[in-house]
């Protein structure tokens, strides 16, 4: 008893030590230290990530996101010197954000470049492509955001879902064509997020927040997660439900993947950036049909289950809607980049299960029937995706 | 809850703690609200800080009120009748200054300021000026108007750290003549300030009147080689939140140097009236008259008016670019100028 308490201890420093003398060195470099690694100059940064506009006013979201704190001096619109004020103050330390409102009374659909110049003159802009008045919560919008999102998520991926008969009806070799199919249409939407992320994180992120490593991390991290936490809930369910099981998986990953198709939507149409047109929402719908077909296809061995496919259905749609309403009224690049990476690690593990599944199969996984499907489904969306 | 729950739970509260404090950052506590007027006329009512380029006296590191009518006519001597007249500059590199609110930034500055002393002799004076450069780069002093070659400040370096050189010649021709550093490369030299003026006097004295120069310069704060700010005397928007005070039915002579580095060209813009102008001032008769002239770097001239009516007039560069980064600025015509 008493040797094994000494070896916990052991075991307890062991662990400790190597944190201690971290923080030791730590300590040390930002205090006595700190002439050892203070050369170079360095710069300040600021990223002006959001820019409204309001009655007669501009408001801009700026966040100090260099290595030393800093002071805005000035701000102007298209290179020409406003009187604004900032708020809370306009000191910034690092990561600190400020709102600068400036009076202006800005034309609807032209092109605006706002410019913050900080203490030492180096003056920092963003342009806004057209200027929209920014859009506050009201009923109107709410039920707007809510039909684009039936439109975008709902209804195509309820259509998709009639192709269940069909798929039913066919020999193991078609239908392992679909199911592949679906792992096609699911690869081309776990890339396509991915890409996206690294797009807003390029656009929107500043450098300072490392936005390609934060896809990365999180999609690796919902990865696993959610590896996990399916093989646990697979594992104890006989195998006629585990076909629901891998559609439920594959209509939470659209869901997710859904939620972050909203977002882009809603954050687009709140920042002015495109006109919506029907063209696009036509694109989005047939686009999104086919994430129908990948719910169906791992149910079609079953008895048809009307409800649970119509509940799987609106589980896959539904966050369009709420995609559409954050990313409208309470736009985040962050919150965007976090979402669309947790879907794509969702997409990847469900094309995993899906994979898994056809294997069951004693012609294996690399049959003529699984390479046709994957290639034929990203060959779809990619085609599809051409119309958005 | 097993171990694996405890770890994956600690794992996405960590994700959540974190993404959160990003998205949502602290922010201080909310301030009494004020109402302010931007020197455009817009009304704002905020609880943070105001970014208005309104430089207060407070503030002020160089003086635009005081550089306005201040004429330096050197330590006066006689020697054989001739009037010698002996001025000191002294060239320095390193000063940080406020050049609009809030803004720092590294002049380089003859005697200390932007523009340098303005420098007046009468022709045929015999002007000495000592100029010592305590800067950390070479530097020299190239006075426009007539020298000896080797007065010209050109192939003359002054090394930096307390070099040292007289420049000696007889003043002329009269008019109004811009001086600066002309050491290679030239734009850093005077886009950072040194420059000044040099004021020759014609023999026959010019009519009395209400002297005052202008130096319309800018400065490219963040180096891309365009200017961030303008100004008449340096400090953009100065004389449109302090108004020149000036008297009714007086005659007005501005002596307007253009110095501008980086923009091809700049004006001169007079509201409710017009000038007569004497192009580098060396002919005694104008050869406009006008309310809007343009100048080329290095281009400089004499203006003459009277305002017969008491008021505000602006005066500005009708480049609107160049007035609303900061050229732009006030006359207020009083019966009686309290000085």
């Amino acid at each position: 008893m008493e040797s094994t308490k000494t070896s916990k201890a052991k075991i307890a420093a062991a662990g400790i030590i190597p944190l201690v003398l971290l923080s030791v060195m730590i300590v040390y470099l930002f205090g006595p230290g700190a002439e050892l690694v203070n050369f170079g100059t360095p710069l300040p940064n600021i990223t002006i990530e959001r820019v409204d506009f309001v009655e007669s006013e501009i408001q801009v979201t700026v966040r100090n996101t260099g290595p030393i704190e800093l002071s805005i001096a000035q701000a102007d619109v298209n290179d020409r010197i406003q009187p604004a004020a900032i708020e809370p103050d306009k000191y910034l330390a690092r990561f600190e954000t400020a709102l600068v409102r400036i009076p202006y009374s800005w034309n609807e659909a032209e092109p605006y470049e706002i410019g913050l110049t900080v203490n030492d003159g180096t003056r920092f802009a963003h342009s806004v492509e057209a200027a929209a008045p920014a859009i506050k919560p009201s009923i109107d919008l709410v039920s707007y955001f809510a039909v684009i999102g039936t439109y975008v998520g709902i209804i195509p991926v309820l259509i998709g879902l009639l192709w269940f008969p069909f798929i039913a009806k066919m020999s193991p070799a078609k239908y392992k064509f679909f199911l592949a199919l679906t792992a096609g249409l699911l690869l081309f939407l776990g890339i396509d997020a991915i890409e996206e992320g690294m797009e807003i994180s390029a656009e929107r992120l500043s450098g300072a927040f490392n936005g390609q490593l934060l896809v990365a991390t999180v999609v690796v991290g919902s990865f696993v997660g959610l590896y996990y936490v399916s093989e646990k809930l697979v594992s104890r369910v006989s195998s006629a439900s585990k076909s629901v099981a891998i559609a439920l998986m594959v209509s939470i990953g659209i869901g997710l993947h859904n939620l972050g198709e909203g977002l882009a939507i809603g954050a687009a149409i709140g920042l002015g950036e495109i006109a919506l047109s029907t063209f696009l929402i036509v694109g989005f719908t047939i686009h999104n049909t086919t994430e129908g077909l990948a719910i169906a296809a791992p149910m079609a061995r079953q008895k048809p289950m009307i409800a649970k496919l119509t509940a799987m259905g609106v589980i896959a749609g539904a966050p369009a809607i709420f995609g559409a309403w954050i990313g409208g009224f309470q736009y985040s690049p962050i919150s965007a980049i976090i979402f669309l990476s947790v879907g794509a690690g969702a997409i990847f593990q469900v094309i995993v299960a899906i994979l898994k599944w056809i294997r069951q199969d004693e012609q294996g996984l690399l049959s003529a029937p699984t390479a046709a499907g994957i290639a034929i489904g990203m060959i779809i969306m990619y085609v599809t995706s051409i119309l958005i | 809850m097993k171990p694996f729950s405890k770890m994956l739970f600690a794992i996405a509260v960590t994700a959540v703690l974190a993404s959160l404090y990003f998205v949502y950052p602290i922010s201080s506590d909310a301030k009494e609200e004020k109402t302010f007027v931007t020197h455009t006329g817009g009304v704002i009512k905020t609880s943070g800080d105001v970014l208005d380029p309104l430089y207060t006296a407070q503030t002020v590191e160089i003086d635009p009120d005081k550089y306005l009518r201040e004429f330096n006519y050197g330590r006066t001597s006689s020697v054989d009748g001739k009037t010698v007249r002996e001025y000191t500059i002294i060239a320095e590199d390193d000063k940080v200054m406020e050049i609009s609110p809030g803004v720092f930034y590294n002049v380089w500055t003859f005697n200390g300021t932007v523009p340098g002393p303005t420098i007046r002799a009468t022709e045929g004076d015999w002007v000495k000026v000592k100029f010592i450069n305590m800067g950390s780069k070479t530097h020299t002093i190239h006075f426009h108007g007539f020298h000896a070659a080797e007065m010209d400040g050109v192939f003359e370096p002054v090394g930096p750290g307390g070099g040292q050189f007289m420049y000696e010649f007889e003043a002329g021709p009269a008019g109004v003549h811009p001086y600066h550093c002309h050491v290679m490369p030239l734009e850093e030299h005077i886009s950072h300030g040194l420059y000044g003026v040099y004021i020759v006097d014609p023999k026959e004295p010019r009519p009395q009147a209400d002297e005052m120069v202008m130096v319309l310069n800018g400065f490219d704060t963040d180096f891309d080689a365009e200017n961030n700010f303008y100004g008449a005397n340096t400090i953009p928007f100065y004389y449109q939140h302090h108004p020149i005070q000036i008297k009714k039915g007086e005659l007005v002579r501005i002596y307007v140097v253009n110095i501008l580095e980086f923009d091809q060209i700049n004006n001169f813009h007079l509201h409710g009236n017009l000038y007569h102008y004497y192009p580098t001032g060396t002919y005694s008769v104008p050869s406009a008259f006008t309310d809007m002239i343009t100048l080329s770097q290095g281009e400089r001239g004499i203006m003459e008016f009277t305002y017969d009516t008491p008021g505000k007039f602006m005066f500005h560069a009708h480049k609107t670019e160049f007035a609303e980064k900061g050229w732009t600025g006030l006359f207020l015509v009083q019966d009686e100028v309290l000085q």
